[in-house]
């Protein structure tokens, strides 16, 4: 019997009366690329920080390659080869860029891998490279634009060498060039290979995104959250021609 | 390895000074400071002078380790006199009870304070901002109660008094005093620009960020406590061995604030910042003595006018006025160029 890459079962979370998450099931193949959609409020920020340990679910389990993740802290879960990045971008911003980054390379888990990869800097500037930002690689984090922001949340999660990245809204505020742009590192990514001294394996992904039509050429699989349950789940093609989510996002006819 | 004979060394030497130190006023003024220091009881033996120097020193290093721990990781410490205290008081116990000499004590000294940053770091791991600067502003009250509550172990009020000196001649202590301190300044510094320093530079910007790039932020802060604990607590050793003192005085909640103070006027998260504001304000609080009721006023009011000018604090005030950063590749030049020295960009 093989594991799954990624099972997560009964994922519980209440924040006092409100049910953010409530009793979500779902499991994922190694090198699929996900998409998590729904409403406004529909839970999927409160899961994706459920999964890394930034939140404590209330009950439920979440196995990574048949390791439990609940109860873990959130250090030791990138550890583990799950890395993220936050909706509301979370720089270090009195911090050159290019330190941003190697704070990322200098977790135990980057150190470990990539043996030829000794100095910390080159690969840090691999990782700037990757994302398209290492011209600005001695700039101060607060003098970057949104977009260029959204580049560093994923170089910042690309250079802990994850398996699963889980992208919260890499979209979010970014104008049609640069979410194209965006889509595009995205896509490359997953193909995997060698970004300079930065070997990637093609991680999987689950992504949180609103910018649907983007999503769709991205992802193999959708899930659905409303109000916290699981309301659908397939390919982007069965997801959007489902009565359930058209109805979530447009609301019933009335008359019917 | 074939030997290198020392002309060629020397001309290395002259070059590294010449392409490394000359090229910025900060570091000729850092290198002038280290050679007056060293060359000043060539000059003058005054005993008075010698003192205040020596006590600069102490304190210099217990500003900039406060500055490791607060300025950097961002967990405000109002009580930093817990381990200038601890270090004080257990190396004079050690000393007067024990006999041991200055050269193992202070360093124990040390250790019990590193060990107190582990007993103080672990509670206030949960803690930030207000209820971290209360929590460890307690601490040092409670050892004070300590202290009085068994006076005939800590000598109470009057403290432990009759501890040897380090040495016994004027120049020997003196150089004892300021060459630790340089050494210190040194290591502190080597630690902040070295890739430990970044993730403590990471922890105050934003600690769940850090924490979701892989690190263990748990282990880095209370590594800053200890770090920060022992060169506070080397610093309380050798105040003690220095005044044959170790009394209640050193624990006081002004002592902590004196401490914040200096630093935050030299500027945070720099560790040079509070070292120069000590080699400032210290010697000033001395020149004003002569007119002692009007002391603690002139002390603040020149606090106050330098916190709302310079709010960086005076080293980088002084350093932006004398020197600019390179637009292109971040690196410092002389504000008198007109092009970047490494990449010829143009400076404006």
């Amino acid at each position: 019997m093989t594991v799954p890459f990624l099972e997560v079962e009964g994922l519980t979370k209440s924040f006092g009366g409100l049910r953010a998450v409530n009793d979500v099931k779902f499991r994922m193949e190694q090198k699929e690329v996900l998409g998590l959609i729904g409403p406004n409020g529909a839970g999927k920020t409160t899961l994706l920080r459920l999964l890394t340990g930034i939140l404590k679910p209330d009950s439920g389990s979440v196995r990574f390659k048949g390791k439990e993740l609940v109860g873990h802290k959130l250090w030791d879960i990138v550890n583990m080869g799950v890395a993220c990045t936050f909706q509301n971008m979370r720089p270090f911003r009195r911090l050159p860029i290019i330190a941003n980054v190697m704070v990322s390379c200098l977790s135990p888990r980057s150190m470990g891998r990539g043996e030829w990869v000794k100095v910390v800097e080159a690969k840090a500037m691999d990782a700037l490279e990757f994302a398209g930002i290492s011209d600005m690689a001695l700039e101060k984090a607060s003098t970057l634009s949104q977009g260029d922001l959204k580049r560093l949340e994923v170089a910042r999660a690309v250079a802990t060498d994850p398996e699963l990245l889980l992208l919260d809204e890499p979209f979010g505020g970014l104008s049609p060039a640069e979410t194209e742009l965006m889509a595009k590192s995205i896509r490359r990514l997953h193909k995997g290979g060698r970004f300079g001294r930065l070997h990637s394996e093609g991680p999987a992904m689950i992504i949180v995104e609103h910018k649907l039509q983007q999503l769709m050429k991205i992802v193999d699989r959708i899930v659905v959250l409303n109000f916290g349950t699981l309301l659908a789940e397939g390919t982007p093609e069965e997801v959007v021609n489902n009565p359930r989510v058209i109805e979530a996002y447009l609301g019933q006819q009335g008359g019917q | 390895m074939t030997m290198i004979s020392p002309a060629v060394q020397l001309k290395r030497l002259v070059t590294l000074v010449r392409t490394e130190v000359l090229v910025l006023p900060s570091r000729v003024i850092v290198a002038m400071f280290v050679l007056a220091l060293l060359g000043l009881p060539l000059v003058s033996q005054n005993p008075y002078l010698i003192r205040v120097i020596i006590l600069t020193s102490v304190f210099a290093i217990l500003a900039a380790s406060w500055d490791l721990l607060s300025g950097f990781t961002g967990q405000m410490n109002f009580g930093h006199a817990l381990f200038f205290g601890m270090g004080a008081y257990t190396s004079a116990l050690l000393n007067i009870h024990f006999a041991i000499p200055p050269w193992g004590s202070v360093p124990m000294g040390a250790l019990a304070a590193v060990l107190t940053g582990l007993i103080v770091g672990i509670p206030c791991l949960r803690l930030r901002g207000t209820y971290l600067a209360l929590t460890t502003m307690a601490f040092p009250i409670i050892l004070m109660g300590i202290v009085f509550a068994l006076p005939d172990l800590t000598g109470g009020e009057l403290g432990i008094s009759g501890l040897q000196r380090l040495s016994n001649s004027l120049v020997g202590n003196y150089y004892i005093y300021v060459v630790t301190m340089l050494v210190l300044s040194a290591v502190m510094w080597k630690i902040t620009d070295s890739h430990t320093g970044i993730i403590f530079h990471a922890i105050r910007e934003d600690e769940l960020a850090v924490r979701a790039s892989g690190i263990n932020t748990t282990r880095y802060k209370l590594m800053a406590f200890c770090l920060s604990g022992f060169f506070a607590g080397i610093s309380g050793g050798m105040y003690a061995h220095y005044m044959r003192i170790a009394g209640p005085s050193t624990l006081e909640v002004s002592m902590s604030f004196s401490v914040v103070i200096w630093a935050v006027f030299g500027g945070l998260a720099t560790i040079y910042g509070p070292i120069a504001a000590v080699f400032v304000l210290f010697p000033f609080l001395e020149f004003v003595r002569f007119w002692p009721e009007y002391r603690t006023m002139i002390f603040a009011v020149v606090v106050l006018l330098i916190l709302l000018y310079m709010p960086e604090g005076i080293v980088h005030w002084a350093r932006d006025k004398m020197e600019k950063e390179c637009p292109r590749c971040k690196i410092r030049n002389v504000a008198t160029r007109k092009s970047c020295r490494v990449c010829t960009a143009l400076l404006d």
